[in-house]
C-alpha cells in the first residue's frame, strides 16, 4: 500500500497552482451535474415525465428538509444546501468507481466546503439580521461566553471538515487493505458499507450545515425569545 | 494526509460555481415548474370548489324549485280535486233535476196514461151505454115517438130567440134553395106542412121541401136547410149526448 493511493495526486503544476485529481473529479462531477441539470431543466412540462418526477422528489425533499429547520429561509438556503447534498453524494459515491479519486477522500476539499459553510453562516445570519445584531449574538447570554463561542465556531467547522475526510478516507482504506488481505471479491460487503457510509456522511454534513446556518439566521430570534421569556 | 491551498481555493471556487450552475439550471426551473403545477393544480382546486359551489347552489336552486313544484303540485291537485267535488256536486245536482223532471214526466204521462185509460173506458162505457141505448131505442121506437119528437121540434123551433134567426138568414144569405127533411118513419101531410110552414117563419125556402127517410136516426126528424141542419132525432142525440160527455 502507497501513501499516493490515499493522497490526492499532482496532475499538473503550473507555478504555485497544483492541480490534483481531487480538483479534476470535482469538475467532472460538476459538468456533468450541470449537463444533467440543463437537460432535465429543457424538457420540464406540467405532466411530468420519469425524470421530471425524480428531480422534483429530490428538490422536494431538500425543499421539505430545509423547510423543517428553517422554515423562514428555505427559498434562500436551498441553492446552497440542496448543492452541498448533491455534490457531497455524488462526490463520496464517484470513489466506488475503480480509478476515480473521490474528492472528499482530500482533506483540503472538506477543508475547503467546511469553511464555505463556516462563511455561509456568518453570510446569512449578517443579511438576515445586519452585522451588529449578528454580532450581538455571540456577547449572549454573557459576554463572558465570547470566547467559547469563537473556539465553538473554530472546532464545529474544523470537526465538519475532519469528519467527513476521515470517514471517506477509512473507508476507502479499509476496502483497500481487505482487497490486499482477502482477495478480489472480499471488500465487496464493505463497498456495499461504503455506499451506506456516503449517504450517511453526505447528510450528516449538508444537514449539520443546515443546522449551522439556520442557527446563524435564528441566533438573534433564539437570544430575543429567551430574553423574553426571562423577561 | 496535508492541506493543499490550491485544491482547497479552486474547490471553493468550484463549489460556488457548481451553486450557481445548479441553482441556474436546476432548483429555479425545477421549483418553478412546481410552482406552476402548484398553481394550476390550486386553479384547478379553485375551479372544483367554483364548481362544486355551482352544483351546490344548482342543486339547492334544484331543490327549491322542486319544493314549489311539490307545493304547485299539491295547490294544483288540491283545485283540481275542489273543481272535481264541484263539478260532481253540479252534475249530481243537475242529474237531480233530471231525475226529478223525469220523474215529473214519468208522473205525468201516468196520469196522462191513466186518464186516457179512464176516459177511454168512459167512451167505452159511453159507445157501449149508447149501443145498448139505441137498441132499447130501436126496439121502442116508432111512428108515435117520431110525432112526438116532431112536435118539440116544432115548439122549439118556435121558441128559436130573433138575434139566432137573424144569425141564420145572414149566414145563408136571407133565403135557401131547399130544404131536406130526413124521417125513421113516413110523415104525413099535416106534419110535412107544420114543418114547412115552421121552417119557412125562420128562414125563407124558394124551392120544394124533399123527404126522405133513413132508418138509421131510429126515431125522430134531421132538417138541413142550407148550412144549417136541425136535428131532433134519437141517432143524433145519442151521438150528442156520447159527445158532449167526451
Amino acid at each position: 500500500m502507497k501513501s499516493g493511493d490515499l493522497d490526492a495526486n499532482i496532475l499538473l503544476q503550473l507555478g504555485p497552482l497544483a492541480l490534483s485529481n481531487t480538483v479534476l473529479t470535482t469538475w467532472v462531477i460538476m459538468i456533468i451535474s450541470g449537463l444533467i441539470a440543463w437537460l432535465v431543466s429543457r424538457s420540464l412540462s406540467l405532466q411530468p415525465g420519469p425524470v421530471q418526477t425524480v428531480a422534483e422528489g429530490v428538490v422536494s425533499a431538500i425543499e421539505a428538509a430545509i423547510n423543517e429547520v428553517a422554515p423562514d429561509h428555505t427559498r434562500q438556503l436551498l441553492p446552497f444546501i440542496g448543492t452541498l447534498w448533491l455534490f457531497l453524494i455524488v462526490a463520496n459515491l464517484s470513489g466506488l468507481i475503480p480509478g476515480v479519486h473521490s474528492p472528499t477522500r482530500d482533506l483540503s476539499a472538506t477543508s475547503a466546503l467546511a469553511i464555505l459553510v463556516f462563511l455561509s453562516t456568518h453570510w446569512f445570519g449578517i443579511r438576515a439580521q445586519g452585522l451588529r445584531d449578528y454580532l450581538r449574538h455571540y456577547l449572549k447570554p454573557s459576554p463572558i461566553m465570547l470566547p467559547f463561542h469563537i473556539i465553538s465556531e473554530m472546532t464545529r467547522t474544523i470537526a465538519l471538515a475532519i469528519r467527513l475526510f476521515g470517514n471517506m478516507m477509512s473507508l476507502e482504506m479499509t476496502a483497500l487493505l481487505i482487497l490486499l488481505v482477502a482477495g478480489f471479491l472480499a471488500p465487496v460487503p464493505i463497498l456495499m458499507l461504503h455506499i451506506i457510509e456516503a449517504l450517511v456522511q453526505a447528510y450528516i454534513f449538508g444537514m449539520l450545515a443546515l443546522i449551522f446556518v439556520a442557527g446563524g439566521l435564528q441566533s438573534q430570534q433564539v437570544s430575543q425569545s429567551k430574553h423574553q421569556q426571562r423577561e | 494526509m496535508e492541506l493543499n491551498s490550491t485544491t482547497f481555493i479552486l474547490e471553493i471556487i468550484n463549489f460556488l460555481v457548481l451553486v450557481w450552475i445548479l441553482k441556474r439550471f436546476f432548483y429555479k426551473p425545477v421549483l418553478g415548474v412546481i410552482s406552476r403545477r402548484k398553481a394550476s393544480i390550486d386553479e384547478s382546486v379553485a375551479k372544483a370548489e367554483q364548481l362544486q359551489r355551482n352544483a351546490e347552489n344548482l342543486q339547492q336552486q334544484y331543490d327549491s324549485r322542486l319544493a314549489d313544484w311539490e307545493q304547485e303540485r299539491q295547490t294544483a291537485q288540491r283545485k283540481l280535486a275542489e273543481d272535481i267535488q264541484q263539478q260532481r256536486e253540479r252534475q249530481l245536482a243537475v242529474l237531480h233535476n233530471d231525475l226529478q223532471v223525469e220523474r215529473e214526466k214519468e208522473q205525468l204521462l201516468i196520469q196522462r196514461k191513466l186518464e186516457n185509460e179512464r176516459q177511454q173506458i168512459v167512451e167505452t162505457a159511453l159507445l157501449q151505454g149508447a149501443q145498448f141505448a139505441s137498441t132499447i131505442f130501436s126496439s121502442l121506437a116508432g111512428p108515435e115517438l117520431e110525432q112526438k119528437l116532431a112536435k118539440l121540434l116544432l115548439d122549439e123551433l118556435e121558441k128559436l130567440p130573433a138575434e139566432q134567426q137573424d144569425q141564420l138568414r145572414s149566414v145563408n144569405g136571407g133565403t135557401i134553395d131547399e130544404a131536406t127533411v130526413t124521417s125513421a118513419y113516413p110523415l104525413d101531410q099535416i106534419t110535412r106542412r107544420a114543418i114547412e110552414q115552421a121552417c119557412r117563419g125562420i128562414l125563407p125556402v124558394s124551392g120544394q121541401f124533399r123527404y126522405q127517410q133513413d132508418p138509421d136516426i131510429i126515431a125522430g126528424l134531421r132538417i138541413n136547410m142550407g148550412s144549417w141542419v136541425l136535428a131532433v132525432n134519437l141517432q143524433d142525440e145519442l151521438k150528442g149526448f156520447v159527445g158532449l160527455i167526451t
